[in-house]
């Protein structure tokens, strides 16, 4: 802190204020220099620091770093999903899965509202679990069902997948009618108690 | 040299005039600023009324406090102080109350549209273009009333505090008038003649510089003329104020492009913006070194002075944002920080610190002045200091959280390489806690409000029957004399850094003027000039075509609800984002956007991809009520849109409009509101087949499904084969 007998007042006063003569303060000025030093510096760095290559250069490396050290997705494993299709845990997290994202379109009892219902025989895109895998994972955009992939869990998907085979059958009120081809083979392999369907 | 004097009075009912009104509507934005934040923590507080809707409302909350509470302010402090610098009156008192009146006009004009969804979906720039040009005549009336005064002054030389507001009445004016160029279309109704990236980019520029020569440079002026008079101390150093004056006029302009970053804005820009704002901190922070080191020795009277309290967590406050500034700018910070509340509570920090408290400071340290008549209690100033301070930081402390929690949510991967957190409502969800602290803070800077205008309410009423109207004397502008000699021998550097013509240009305020018009202009066009003339900034993508007109009408529904103001439209080349939304926005989609809605936070999820990811009718019965299809939403319900009837003879005014703006429109520039129907009957039709309600071919709902089915579809077409015709009609699935 500069001590009061180096300020010295400049000879002008606006309205009764006045101002030192003070230089600038060392720090001040040095910062202000160093961020125009960052200014070629930033340009010159290539990598993390600097502009390198651009964002779009950038993402598509953070992209293609990802694929190479991700594993491959491994198929689904129907035979696993039907030796716990009955699982009651599974059911009661399905449940949750089911009426917090599903419900909006197929109704909390599955029977159907903007999608079609789901405790029926009919079924549009085929009624096997592995079926309803593809369905609920890659979605069919051109009637509105979306894909699930990135926002549920691979155990998720197969909570809700068990889940909604639960319901079949249910005839719950009111449900929609029914829409697609009957497929009465579909439920019956998770009804089966032994797995190898 | 004569012994003549002048004699003169100032103007100070101009001033109590200006301190009312930035009173009453600092009082008002600040309610409806707490009332935008009750509707983030339960939307119920939306009231179900359009009118009341966040959408429309926020704009209105940062105006009243933009323009309303901080231009008040500002008029306040300008009036007084520009009449005692220059030892004159104002140079005409019916401009004075021209201004006066126009600017509160204005304020009116704003908020009797922007809760009616008029507005040009540009921030701090949404008012409409008859209430444009009423803003750009009031400031043109100001600016000439404030340069008459300095024409008439009798003082010779210009001090510092005027240089700011030499500064900040050039550059509001051209930033104005620039970022509003628009085609009319209705009274209340314009598009911006920019598309896409360069309306990103002109909008940026302003909004920045709004920050820089509407909430900055004037308040650094104010800091500068009530700060040492309330500390009755010389300030700390005139060096100083010459180098960050001009540094941070000239170096201020390049900085907007840092609100852009990892948009569909060209790199150079993006990277001008962040170095320019790096280069931006130490000019800031001069203003900052100035103000508290002229409280060197005086820090005992801060001790027991409420005002000078004020002005020091003001500058504070002002340091802290301005060291945040430049490290938002940073893009890896900017990749977090963007889009979240992190924004929200950086600005709060200097708009609640610096410019609220700057602002109290000041009153409290005119008002016995301008009432003649002691402040009714100090107590309640101290009380308010304190109450006002806690409540700042629960405010700031709860978003900075909020911001950061968001951010990092977002972008957070599991061990399997997917998102940690898909669900968008999920982040969204996590930060209730915080909103409601948040509501505690406002709630806590308002009770200080309000103890301050019982405070001044009671000084006034102590005042005397008739003011007393000092008579002063001055003799009149002396001659500017002859600049001072360099010592012999003096060296360039030398001769330079003594500022001895600095000191000329001070007694010459046409030539300072012209100067820092020169400096703003220049670094504007530095940026304007590529970002326009480079082919390259925007490759064109063969397959976006122009809206039809039906989405045309939906996009301009959006605009009217404001949905900008919690949806982005722009997914940033972060594998997060895209993981999240789909492919990165491109520059090239957004071509025919006039104007552009790439938004600047994210209080629900982007929509830059939203064509086709739902079926029509599960938007149907989301604008009815989003909680039936997305539990924990926080949107606010749009059952208007369901009841209200499209526009269709509107539509052809509308696209013609466009067509003269170059968008390439084809046969719909004859038949607008045909196409427009057969196109909203086909949905109508696809909803009601799907067993919702079967009468929504006329209704504004349609409209705006058409349009958001049509987001991000037309570069998903891109790789298909040849040229498809045209994705125009259709939308539904």
């Amino acid at each position: 802190m500069a001590k009061s007998d180096e300020d010295r007042l400049l000879d002008h006063s606006y309205d009764g204020i006045q101002e030192y003569d003070n230089p600038l303060p060392r720090w001040w000025l040095w910062i202000f220099y160093a961020t125009i030093v960052f200014v070629p510096i930033y340009y010159l760095v290539p990598g993390d620091i600097g502009a390198g290559k651009g964002m779009i250069a950038r993402y598509e490396a953070e992209v293609a770093a990802y694929k190479a050290s991700a594993p491959p997705p491994a198929a689904w494993d129907a035979a696993a999903f039907a030796a716990r299709a009955k699982d009651p845990a599974l059911l009661a997290s399905g449940k949750t899965v089911f009426e917090t994202n599903c419900a909006a379109c197929h109704r909390a009892d599955g029977g159907g509202l903007i999608g079609p219902n789901l405790t029926d025989d009919a079924w549009i895109h085929g009624g096997q679990p592995a079926q309803i895998h593809v369905t609920v994972t890659q979605g069919v955009l051109a009637k509105g069902m979306p894909s699930w992939e990135r926002l549920l869990k691979p155990e998720q998907v197969d909570a809700v997948i068990a889940y909604v085979l639960s319901l079949h059958g249910t005839n719950p009120k009111d449900g929609k009618a029914p829409e697609g081809t009957a497929d009465t083979t579909a439920v019956a392999a998770p009804a089966a108690p032994a797995p190898g369907a | 040299m004569s012994a003549h004097v002048d004699t003169f009075s100032y103007d100070d009912a101009i001033v109590r005039k200006f301190l009312w009104a930035t009173f009453i509507w600092g009082l008002v934005g600040f309610l409806v600023g707490l009332l935008i934040a009750l509707q983030l923590a339960n939307p119920a507080f939306n009231l179900g009324l359009e009118w009341f809707s966040f959408g429309r409302l926020r704009p209105l909350h940062t105006n009243a406090v933009i323009f309303a509470f901080a231009g008040n302010a500002i008029f306040t402090g300008i009036y007084y102080s520009s009449q005692r610098l220059l030892k004159t009156r104002m140079f005409s008192d019916a401009l004075s109350n021209f201004h006066f009146w126009g600017w509160q006009a204005i304020i009116v004009a704003a908020a009797l549209t922007l809760p009616f969804g008029f507005t040009q979906a540009k921030e701090y720039a949404e008012l409409e273009w008859p209430i444009d040009i009423a803003i750009a005549v009031v400031w043109v009336a100001f600016a000439v009333n404030f340069f008459g005064t300095l024409a008439r002054r009798r003082e010779r030389h210009i001090y510092v505090a005027l240089w700011f507001y030499i500064a900040s009445i050039v550059t509001v004016a051209i930033l104005h008038i620039f970022n509003n160029l628009s085609l009319p279309v209705a009274p209340l109704k314009s598009y911006s003649i920019y598309a896409g990236v360069q309306d990103a980019f002109m909008q940026w520029w302003y909004g920045h510089n709004a920050v820089a020569f509407f909430l900055t440079t004037p308040f650094l002026g104010l800091m500068y003329y009530f700060m040492p008079k309330a500390a009755d101390k010389p300030v700390f150093s005139y060096k100083l104020s010459i180098l960050h004056f001009w540094t941070l006029v000239f170096l201020y302009i390049w900085a907007g492009p840092h609100h852009l970053h990892y948009t569909a804005l060209p790199d150079w820009a993006s990277t001008l913006g962040m170095l320019f704002s790096v280069m931006l901190w130490m000019p800031s922070w001069g203003g900052m070194v100035n103000g508290l080191l002229t409280l060197r020795g005086a820090w005992n009277k801060v001790a027991e002075d409420p005002i000078l309290k004020f002005m020091v967590v003001a500058v504070t406050a002002y340091g802290m944002s301005t060291f945040e500034g430049p490290m938002l700018s940073v893009k890896t910070v900017s990749s977090l920080a963007h889009y979240t509340d992190w924004i929200i509570a950086h600005v709060h920090t200097g708009a609640l610190g610096w410019n609220g408290f700057l602002t109290f400071g000041m009153i409290y340290w005119l008002a016995p002045r301008l009432f003649q008549a002691p402040l009714h209690s100090k107590k309640l100033a101290e009380m308010h200091f304190w109450i006002a301070t806690f409540g700042i930081l629960l405010y700031v402390a709860a978003i900075y959280s909020a911001g950061i929690t968001q951010g990092l949510m977002w972008r957070a991967f599991d061990e399997t390489g997917r998102l940690a957190y898909p669900d968008f409502v999920e982040t969204v969800m996590k930060l209730m806690p915080m909103y409601w602290v948040r509501v505690a803070g406002g709630t806590l800077y308002i009770t200080g409000m309000l103890i301050f205008g019982y405070n001044i309410l009671m000084t006034w009423r102590a005042r005397p029957a008739t003011y007393e109207v000092p008579v002063i004397s001055a003799p009149p502008l002396a001659p500017a004399h002859p600049e001072p000699a360099a010592p012999a021998g003096e060296g360039l550097w030398a001769r330079f850094t003594a500022a001895r013509f600095h000191r000329r240009w001070e007694g010459l305020p046409l030539t300072f003027t012209v100067l820092t018009a020169l400096a703003v202009i220049v670094a504007s066009l530095a940026e304007i000039i590529p970002t326009f003339l480079i082919k390259e900034n925007v490759p064109t993508i063969a397959s976006v075509k122009p809206y039809t007109p039906l989405e045309l009408a939906g996009r301009d529904l959006y605009i009217r609800e404001g949905c900008f103001n919690c949806h982005s439209q722009m997914v940033r080349p972060l594998r997060h984002e895209t993981e999240r939304w789909g492919e990165y926005s491109k520059p090239g989609e957004s071509v025919y956007d006039h104007p552009f809605l790439w938004g600047s936070r994210r209080i629900g999820p982007d929509l830059a991809r939203e064509g086709g990811k739902y079926p029509d009718l599960w938007h149907v019965r989301h604008f009815q009520d989003p909680r039936s299809v997305t539990q924990n939403s926080i949107m606010p319900t749009y059952t208007h849109l369901g009841r209200r009837t499209i526009d269709f003879a509107g539509i052809q005014g509308r696209v013609d409009a466009m067509a003269m703006l170059g968008v390439p429109y084809g046969d719909a520039v004859t038949r607008a509101p045909e196409l427009a129907r057969e196109q909203a009957q086909q949905i109508a039709a696809g909803i009601a087949a799907a067993g919702g309600p079967a009468d929504l071919a006329d209704k504004e709902v349609t409209a705006l499904i058409a349009y958001l089915q049509r987001l991000g579809k037309d570069i998903r077409s891109a790789p298909a084969t040849a040229s498809a015709p045209a994705p125009a009609p259709g939308g539904a699935p």
